[in-house]
């Protein structure tokens, strides 16, 4: 039943595969073995999408799907069978409020084993920073679609660095308007402007890969 | 008056340009120049003031192309389109046009609830937004398909629009005549900034404007994530919505053509969302029959392919060679002159990211080799792949572009 579920799950048919979830959580596996399946897929898609054969609309759907089943699914798992392999604070900087992008990431990370803490859109500098003291995350995300937003994202770097708490994180920007360029200039560690790009990176700077 | 000198700058300008987009090789390459919020920034003033006070945006404008002169300026933002109420009094051509854009003053007037302003909703120094959000309720897609402009008029513009809510209230009505004593003060503004600009060999150049259909869907009505889920739930109301559209959008783009406008701006949103399947499916035949149609009434488009657009660069050679300009964001202008050479009209390539981040020397570089590789054979536009410059962008960067221009632009 895990590869029934694998496969319509990765052909995106929803109705076919949030049924399959429902069966499987009550036989062998039980829900562990929903949340393996269900991550496994969302992996393949994004393998798909850097391969250029999935595109956002399947991203969505695929993100849509996963939520779907992890309503049903994440209430019915132990404590330990939900292991994390880190956190991130994951954010839209100041002035934009695109938030698309971000969610889209944010599904893949967290099936991907990264905790991640979603704390909005178009945030205050100082946003990022009461986050990284109440939530003590390995990782830092900002997401950024508009050119205005780089001048957010370098501004935010440094607040956070006056605030003594830039050497405790690794920062990784994302979002349609970011580059090597844009890295350098904002001071962040890392960039990506695809999703599983972004969850790959993310998983190198926590040094899981 | 402007000078004789003037007069013919401005139509060498006007003729490069035009000489680019019937794909031959102009005397220089056409440059649109590049502007956005570094605009009010360069004048010294915030973008609250660039918004609602049209003489100091005026003069932050002059002050800006004395210094930094091209062929077609794009200037600062001070409004955001608004296509739900155009389309809304589609059937009052004299009025369909005060409503394409909505500036700072205006929104005041109307209290558009997805526009924000600096100064207003947003920080002085923020350029005005847009703010997309659902609308309309799926249910409703039936009432949309059955007469667009009244289910646009009766339900989505009460909606959205906070001094409109109820329509035939005092308060409406009072809106109404506010926003007609507005626009004539604006309207009489517009004539005198046409003719400083003249004295500056700029000819004001009408343009019209167009949207793919199941883009006006997304943006204005269901917003961009429950639209690409009804793709797979609801994907014949879907199809018949963007068909129901097509029309009174055409109707919209060619009332342009009554104050001369004979080029159309497309911007796409969801070609980056959709599979080649999905986009030749639902998005592509609507926006074809679109740019078709105007065509055959004269009127060419620039087609601003926002995002990657790699993925269906070919359904573009659908369209017959001349039919106007692809302005390419992500999609590398090279790649496009590849496929599209002969056909289209290629314009972009300043990578805005660079010009706020990278320094004189190597965007000198830059330029020399786009160009290098662009210019020869015609039909190109030169341009940001963004209209909009932030206020932070270093002013020496810029020069650098402009310099460059000047330096390689020649044929
Ligand atoms: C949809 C859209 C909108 C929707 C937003 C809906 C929403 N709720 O998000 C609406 C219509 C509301 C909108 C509004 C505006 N928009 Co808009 N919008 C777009 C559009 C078409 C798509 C953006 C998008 O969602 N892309 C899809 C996502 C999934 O892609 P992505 O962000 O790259 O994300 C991927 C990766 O980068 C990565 N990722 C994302 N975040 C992160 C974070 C991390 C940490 C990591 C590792 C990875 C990662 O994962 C994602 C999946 O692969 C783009 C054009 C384009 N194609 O890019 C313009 C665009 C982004 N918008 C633009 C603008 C200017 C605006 C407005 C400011 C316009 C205005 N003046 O009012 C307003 C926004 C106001 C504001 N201040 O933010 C410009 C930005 C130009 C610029 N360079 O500055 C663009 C590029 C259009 C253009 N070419 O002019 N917009």
């Amino acid at each position: 039943m895990r590869d029934e579920l694998l496969k319509s799950f990765v052909d995106m048919d929803e109705q076919e595969a949030v049924r399959i979830a429902r069966e499987l959580i009550e036989t062998d596996g039980g829900a562990a073995a929903v949340l393996d399946t269900c991550k496994e897929a969302m992996e393949e898609v994004g393998r798909l999408f850097e391969a250029g054969e999935y595109f956002l609309s399947e991203l969505i759907a695929a993100g849509d799907m996963f939520n779907q089943i992890m309503e049903f699914t994440l209430p019915k798992l132990q404590g330990g069978e939900v292991a994390s392999i880190g956190t991130m604070v994951l954010g839209t900087v100041l002035g934009d409020v695109h938030n698309i992008g971000k969610d889209i990431f944010k599904v893949m990370a967290e099936a991907s084993g990264i905790n991640v803490i979603d704390i909005g859109i178009d945030l205050p500098h100082e946003k990022f920073v009461e986050a990284i003291k109440e939530h003590k995350p390995e990782l830092v995300g900002m997401s950024c679609l508009i050119t205005l937003g780089v001048d957010s994202m370098k501004r935010t770097i440094e607040v956070i660095r006056e605030a003594g708490l830039r050497d405790d994180i690794k920062i990784i920007i994302g979002g349609g308007r970011v580059s090597q360029a844009v890295m350098e200039h904002v001071g962040a560690d890392a960039w990506a402007d695809d999703a599983a790009r972004g969850v790959r990176l993310s998983k190198e700077l926590l040094g899981k890969e | 008056m402007p000078s004789p000198e003037m007069l013919k700058l401005a139509e060498e300008r006007a003729a490069r340009y035009r000489a680019a987009i019937e794909l031959k090789e102009p005397d220089r390459v056409p440059f649109t120049g590049m502007g956005g919020d570094v605009v009010a920034a360069y004048a010294g003033i915030s973008s609250y003031e660039y918004c609602f006070d049209p003489e100091k945006s005026l003069q932050a404008i002059i002050k800006y192309l004395k210094d930094f002169p091209s062929d077609r300026p794009i200037g600062g933002m001070s409004g955001i389109g608004n296509a739900i109420t155009q389309l809304a009094f589609l059937d009052y051509p004299d009025l369909t046009g005060l409503f394409a854009m909505v500036d700072g003053p205006t929104n005041d007037i109307l209290g558009v609830d997805y526009i924000r302003f600096p100064g207003r909703e947003v920080d002085e120094y923020s350029s005005p937004q847009f703010i997309g959000a659902e609308y309309m309720k799926a249910d409703e897609y039936d009432e949309l398909i059955a007469d667009p402009v009244k289910f646009l008029f009766e339900k989505i513009v009460p909606r959205t629009t906070r001094n409109l809510r109820d329509l035939g209230s005092p308060a409406a009505l009072a809106t109404m005549a506010r926003f007609g004593m507005h626009k004539a003060r604006s309207g009489a503004f517009m004539q005198k900034q046409a003719a400083e600009l003249l004295k500056l060999g700029y000819k004001s150049e009408p343009a019209s404007f167009f949207l793919a259909p199941l883009d006006f869907i997304s943006d204005n009505l269901r917003d961009t994530v429950n639209l690409v889920k009804d793709l797979r739930r609801y994907p014949d109301k879907v199809k018949a919505a963007a068909e129901a559209l097509l029309e009174p959008m055409l109707k919209l783009a060619l009332l342009g053509k009554n104050i001369g406008a004979d080029m159309a701006f497309i911007p796409l949103h969801l070609n980056e969302y959709l599979s080649p399947k999905l986009y030749n499916e639902f998005y592509w035949p609507t926006l074809k029959e679109g740019i078709l149609r105007m065509l055959q009434e004269g009127m060419k488009s620039q087609v601003f392919f926002e995002g990657w657009h790699d993925a269906h660069m070919e359904s573009v050679l659908e369209l017959p060679a001349g039919w106007g300009v692809g302005y390419f964001e992500k999609t590398d202008v090279r790649k496009a002159k590849k496929i599209l050479k002969g056909h289209t009209c290629i314009m972009g390539g300043i990578d805005v990211g660079m010009v706020i981040a990278s320094t004189p020397a190597k965007l000198d570089e830059y330029i020399k080799e786009l160009l290098g590789e662009m210019m020869p054979g015609g039909g190109f536009i030169l341009s940001p792949n963004i209209g909009n410059l932030p206020r932070e962008t270093p002013i020496e960067n810029i020069a650098a572009v402009y310099e460059a221009v000047e330096k390689y632009g020649k044929y």
